[in-house]
């Protein structure tokens, strides 16, 4: 366990849908971005705590007053309750790496780089840097994609395509640090694909009680775009009774309204890199985020290539840390008279 | 890339990341957007009083070349400050079909105030959303947004509408002139018939035979506290001035950076292009001047973007583009 005075280097990916940690003494940890205060006195005494974050705040979501603090990336503004629950969630995610009181980790010892999406503005920075007061006083607000392309080294000629659940970002690497014009945001994304899901799913089996959680769920593990042999059977009640329900169209199709989206700003992006260096960006595309998981994605993707040459596009396996490891090594690698800077 | 040069570049963008940070803490905005403002300005105000003597020359020329000598100005003159307002047709004169139009680009111009105008205000709602959100709120909330962002990169700003009250549109004009602005943005959302289309587009002044466009602008005019009469002489006197190629350069940047700029998080968005109708606070203001309808209520999903603050500054930082792009132009 560290030390009061040793000091502790984080990388958040605070995200939409599911956040991050990744520390320097090795602890990772990832939970769903969702925080909760018991509903009423009864809810609390069941519960037996004052607030729940996480995947437990997801299952007794019934009994609390639940929030998910972040919208396609960023803090919503103007909602006390949303800043508390960003909040909590950070705190959280200290604690389990071993952040504040109790002989661990002295919060003024904590060095953290949270990622949030390309397009975020000055303003969205400042408002996070503003709410995270008090938690996390030496702070470094980065680009999501940004992070994740300082992690892998793919500092130059390469494209990041981060799929997440608010925002799909992508960035293009020069080996500077990405400008608004190196940089677009999507609000096309995994929460957009579950809502879609949801009314395909409800168009074809209106009998059906089915819940955006649950289709979140089934989309996770089963999603995909193009053709697939397997059948995405799912169960749910209908009337009810527990049913099979075959979603595989549905779960095409809800995936494939990224495509076209992702395809056209990948494109764009890509003319608009120096014509020399186009085809080494494009033999460098890489695909990260819960997105990145889509079955057939890459492929997808590399198809739209051929019209402008062909390319390659690869995808994390592990695109859960892969944000925060990015965030991580940046926090590792800026000296402490930078930190000092940042810091208040 | 060789270890070495991989910690070099790495080494690099660490600065750059640590000084972004720094940057939103103090308050700045992107370097990348941030105009060199000292030198620039005080050069831009230098130039200024160096194209004196070549607007007296240029005057000569053009009455040498059969351009009509520049009737008394409706505003006072401004000393140093010079606009494309400075050779303007009289207000009552027809305007003859051999007139040699004057190329706003003989003159060195420098755009240092802008007017910002929010559409509508007070018991005038504009358009509204089935969820109640409405034109006038937006309209004022970017306009402040916009506000902040150009006084951020140097420019003088005056707004003619700073709360939730009626302005009569001739007012806004007023104020407009009186400032000694620059140029004129007046912003407004949309409302159309289809309610599963949505885009953007910008005015500027002109005739227009399309009956749809005809509509909104007498929409638009509603409030506008002038007679028909007084509309016939403004216009009559407008349609063919240096006013409005600026107006329509204006318009374009202008449509350029918000399409840009608000396609990027919203891939449905469309291009409804640049498009000349006779709004009234175009036809009444001296300088050149826009209307901007930077989205479309009529369209749910729309709706739903523009009820958030981050979108809302991302028209403000688009119209703050095409504002910087046509001033450097100039």
């Amino acid at each position: 366990m560290a030390a009061d005075t040793e000091i502790l280097h984080v990388g958040i990916d605070l995200g939409t849908s599911r956040s991050a940690i990744s520390a320097s003494n090795g602890e990772r940890f990832v939970v769903d971005s969702f925080v909760g205060w018991p509903a009423d006195m009864v809810a609390r005494k069941v519960l037996k705590r004052d607030v729940l974050i996480g995947h437990e705040a997801v299952a007794n979501r019934t009994m609390l007053d639940l929030h998910r603090p972040l919208e396609r990336g960023l803090l919503k503004e103007g909602s006390d309750k949303d800043v508390e629950a960003v909040r909590e969630l950070l705190r959280h995610l200290l604690r389990l790496v071993g952040v504040t009181g109790n002989g661990h980790v002295a919060t003024e010892n904590v060095r953290a780089v949270v990622g949030v999406p390309a397009a975020a503005l000055r303003t969205n920075k400042q408002y996070l840097r503003n709410s995270m007061k008090g938690i996390v006083d030496s702070l470094m607000i980065v680009s999501e994609p940004f992070a994740v392309a300082y992690g892998l080294n793919a500092l130059l000629h390469t494209m990041i395509i981060d799929i997440g659940a608010g925002t799909t970002d992508f960035c293009v690497m020069k080996g500077r640090y990405p400008t608004e014009e190196d940089q677009r945001t999507l609000t096309i994304a995994g929460d957009s694909v579950d809502q879609q899901l949801l009314k395909l799913i409800q168009e074809r089996y209106p009998q059906a009680n089915v819940t955006i959680f649950m289709v979140r769920e089934w989309k996770e593990k089963q999603s995909f775009v193009g053709s697939s042999k397997a059948k995405c059977v799912v169960t749910a009640p209908v009337k009810g009774v527990p049913t099979d329900l075959d979603i595989t169209e549905e779960i095409k199709t809800a995936c494939e309204t990224l495509l076209a989206p992702a395809i056209e700003t990948m494109l764009d992006l890509l003319s608009r890199v120096e014509p020399e260096f186009q085809e080494k960006v494009r033999n460098n595309i890489i695909l990260s985020g819960g997105g990145g998981l889509i079955k057939g994605l890459p492929q997808a993707l590399e198809e739209a290539l051929k019209q402008v040459g062909g390319g390659k596009v690869t995808y994390m396996k592990d695109p859960v840390f892969v944000g925060s490891d990015g965030g991580l090594a940046l926090a590792l690698d800026a000296p402490e008279g930078d930190w000092e800077k940042l810091s208040g | 890339m060789r270890v070495g040069k991989i910690n070099r570049v790495k080494r690099q963008l660490l600065r750059e990341a640590v000084a972004d940070n720094l940057d939103t803490i103090r308050g700045l905005p992107p370097r990348n957007i941030r105009p060199a403002h000292r030198i620039s300005r005080i050069w831009f105000r230098r130039a200024s009083l160096a194209v004196v003597p070549l607007l007296v020359a240029g005057s000569t020329y053009l009455t040498i070349n059969g351009a009509p000598p520049s009737p008394p100005r409706m505003a006072a003159p401004k000393p140093y400050v010079i606009t494309a307002r400075a050779v303007p047709l009289p207000a009552t004169t027809a305007v003859p079909e051999s007139f040699e139009r004057v190329s706003a680009s003989a003159f060195p111009l420098s755009v240092h105030r802008i007017v910002i105008d929010a559409g509508h205000g007070g018991n005038d709602p504009g358009a509204s959303a089935a969820s109640h959100l409405s034109e006038k709120e937006i309209t004022l909330d970017i306009a402040q947004r916009l506000r902040t962002v150009l006084q951020q990169n140097g420019f003088d700003v005056v707004v003619t509408r700073g709360d939730d009250r009626l302005i009569p549109l001739r007012e806004r004009a007023r104020m407009a002139n009186s400032s000694d602005g620059d140029i004129f943005v007046s912003i407004h959302v949309n409302s159309v018939a289809n309610h599963n289309s949505h885009g953007i587009e910008t005015y500027y002044l002109g005739p227009t035979n399309d009956p749809t466009l005809t509509r909104l602008a007498a929409d638009e005019n509603r409030t506008s506290g002038y007679s028909l009469a007084d509309l016939h002489k403004l216009l009559d006197g407008i349609y063919a001035d240096v006013r409005r190629d600026e107006s329509h350069r204006l318009a374009s940047v202008i449509q350029s950076q918000l399409f840009d700029g608000l396609r990027t998080v919203d891939p449905r968005l469309q291009n409804w292009g640049v498009k000349r109708a006779p709004f009234i606070v175009l036809v009444a203001t001296e300088m050149p001047a826009i209307l901007a309808e930077v989205g479309c209520l009529s369209n749910d999903r729309d709706a739903e973007m523009l009820r958030h603050p981050e979108y809302r500054e991302r028209i403000a930082e688009a119209l703050s583009q095409g504002i910087k792009s046509y001033a450097i132009q100039r």
